[in-house]
């Protein structure tokens, strides 16, 4: 009774649905849009039962977000009025809309699972951090927070009890460049005012800028930085380092890193930056702490080494950005420090198992092509996984950011620990994939072929002066392997350089003319969406 | 058991008149286009005012 009753509303209202305005030639997608601003009229229709656990996704993360400011009020009102990336956090609603259009059913529910997985502990961190941060008044957490450079994985600072990791860059640059397209563009300009050259990679130039324009929270006594994956990374983190002006030690971790001669090197940093950590906060390292936390990363990477397995097939709702975003953060940022990430990866999981069971294909089966995305997607443009299963059909079934670090971690002996750290944390973001060396950059056929990939998207940044190099070697190399292959390129966290219309138009050039395709929505094949977050 | 009604009718209104406020905000859209057209406008011109501690070191 119930259910003809919601099947009969969905008849009534299915003319608001863009699946089926663009299934039926009247509309689409865009058609709930106003022009340029990515905001929408009204929220995208999905039939009674979507509509609802979008809506309850909707309410949750609005509790998490009355939570953070209810949680220090003053803090997060000084903060909103300090720091401009802070305002950019108010679109993450707008975010999350366009991260999920279309998605229905199994898929829908883990995404949001997920993206309230990452809500929450942003929240609390944000709340965390400014009510800590010294240029607000500090607060009494403040000498216990150790800030680190975000790609450095933090697990292995769970050792130390009484203090808390905080990935420095995270929120005032990495996370919110995902969230509002124009924020870092503020930043590049400040960084570039002072002769910084404009061909460098933006996400260095834009921390660059955070950290001139005064604007990184100061916690902590000490500070960890790391070599960085690259020279630009590397100029950014010695200009942080002077403006911040704190005592820094350099985790130096092995760059080339397959050999097994990198890691007794790896190893011996580790054990050096615990011991700068203990000198200069006076705390001692407790093993038992670490292999609490390294349990929990061990399971999460247990759980994801399952989810490929289904990831293998068409069966599988976990798809897009959905998995990449989550795995992003889950594997970054948390790396083991939130169980909630635990609990919300055993939801998903049994979702999964069960999706599988009952053959459900996700997106109604509307899969055209499954590719592999070798390459950030360019962090101003999040969405793209999303727009391009909507208008082409092509399904992102993995990220390269998802397989960094999946080894375990020894949890009984501190010796094996530390090795099995080093190499986890070798095998981090940008490390594992562009600079780690030419295998792990060829990996990509051997990644795409064992999750039956047919396409390999192929992240361009214009201004990554290593991977500029490869270029023609891997076009070669597709061609000979026989994957479709599309080369998107973008301007990392710069939307003025290369737009999310320009990057479209790469995947719409290569769909229509060299596949001869015709796209699923015909809205958002081509439209401006400049002015949007 | 009269007061008991009473009560579960008032808790039951609450929670529809709770739901259909928020409800009528998720689907017209209302909190994104409150920032994006009021909120964000107002703060950037904070922002753009600020005079803020520019340097290198």
């Amino acid at each position: 009774m119930f259910d003809k009753v919601i099947a009969s509303i969905d008849k009534k209202l299915e003319r608001f649905d863009p699946i089926w305005q663009a299934e039926h030639g009247k509309g689409g997608q865009r058609s709930r849009y106003y022009d340029k601003t990515g905001v929408a009229k009204y929220r995208e229709w999905r039939g009674v039962k979507d509509t609802m656990v979008d809506y309850a996704a909707w309410l949750k993360n609005l509790m998490s977000m009355a939570q953070m400011v209810a949680s220090a009020p003053v803090a997060c009102l000084k903060g909103f009025w300090e720091y401009r990336w802070m305002g950019s956090y108010l679109g993450t609603f707008m975010f999350i809309d366009r991260l999920f259009e279309g998605y229905r059913g199994y898929e829908l529910k883990i995404a949001h699972l997920n993206m309230h997985a990452i809500v929450r502990s942003l929240t609390k961190k944000i709340a965390l951090v400014l009510a800590n941060d010294r240029r607000l008044g500090g607060g009494p957490l403040t000498d216990r927070m150790v800030p680190m450079d975000e790609v450095l994985p933090p697990l292995f600072m769970t050792g130390f009890k009484d203090l808390i990791p905080i990935p420095l860059q995270t929120l005032p640059e990495f996370i919110i460049c995902d969230v509002d397209q124009h924020i870092e563009p503020y930043y590049i300009d400040v960084a570039e005012s002072f002769g910084l050259p404009a061909d460098v990679c933006s996400r260095c130039a834009a921390e660059t800028g955070v950290a001139m324009d005064d604007a990184f929270p100061i916690i902590g006594k000490a500070m960890l930085s790391t070599n960085m994956p690259c020279n630009a990374s590397e100029a950014t983190s010695m200009f942080q380092r002077r403006r911040i002006g704190m005592p820094d030690f350099p985790v130096t971790l092995a760059m080339i890193h397959n050999e097994p001669g990198a890691h007794p090197y790896s190893t011996q940093m580790l054990k050096d930056a615990i011991a700068f950590i203990e000198k200069e906060y006076n705390v001692k390292y407790d093993w038992n702490e670490l292999f609490k936390y390294a349990a929990l990363m061990n399971e999460q990477n247990t759980i994801e080494l399952e989810k490929w397995d289904y990831m293998k097939t068409p069966y599988n709702p976990l798809v897009g950005i959905a998995e990449t975003l989550y795995r992003l953060y889950a594997w970054a940022s948390v790396n083991g420090q939130d169980p909630y990430f635990n609990k919300t990866d055993r939801k998903v999981i049994k979702i999964i198992r069960k999706a599988y069971e009952e053959k459900y294909e996700p997106f109604a089966g509307k899969t055209r092509h499954r590719a592999f995305l070798w390459g950030p997607s360019a962090v101003y443009y999040t969405d793209f996984p999303t727009w391009i299963q909507n208008c082409w059909g092509i399904n992102i079934v993995l990220n390269m950011d998802s397989t960094m670090g999946h080894n375990m971690i020894n949890t009984e002996d501190p010796e094996e620990a530390i090795k099995d750290l080093a190499i986890f944390s070798e095998k981090a973001t940008m490390r594992h994939h562009a600079v780690g060396g030419w295998d792990n950059v060829n990996a990509v056929w051997e990644w795409a072929k064992n999750f039956n990939c047919d396409m390999v998207l192929y992240n361009d940044n214009i201004a990554c002066k290593g991977m500029l190099g490869v270029h023609a070697v891997m076009e070669e190399q597709a061609r000979e392997l026989g994957f479709h292959f599309i080369f998107i390129e973008h301007d990392l966290e710069d939307c003025r350089t290369v737009s999310r219309q320009d990057m479209r138009n790469c995947v719409n050039s290569y769909m229509s003319v060299v596949l001869g395709e015709e796209p699923l929505d015909p809205t958002i094949v081509e439209f401006d969406d400049s002015a949007a977050y | 058991m009269k007061t008991v009604a009473k009560i579960g009718g008032k808790v039951a209104l609450t929670a529809l008149i709770a739901f259909v406020g928020t409800f009528t905000l998720y689907i017209t859209n209302g909190e994104n286009k409150l920032i994006y057209y009021v909120i964000r406008p107002l703060l950037n011109k904070h922002y753009d005012n600020q005079v803020r501690d520019r340097r290198i070191v």
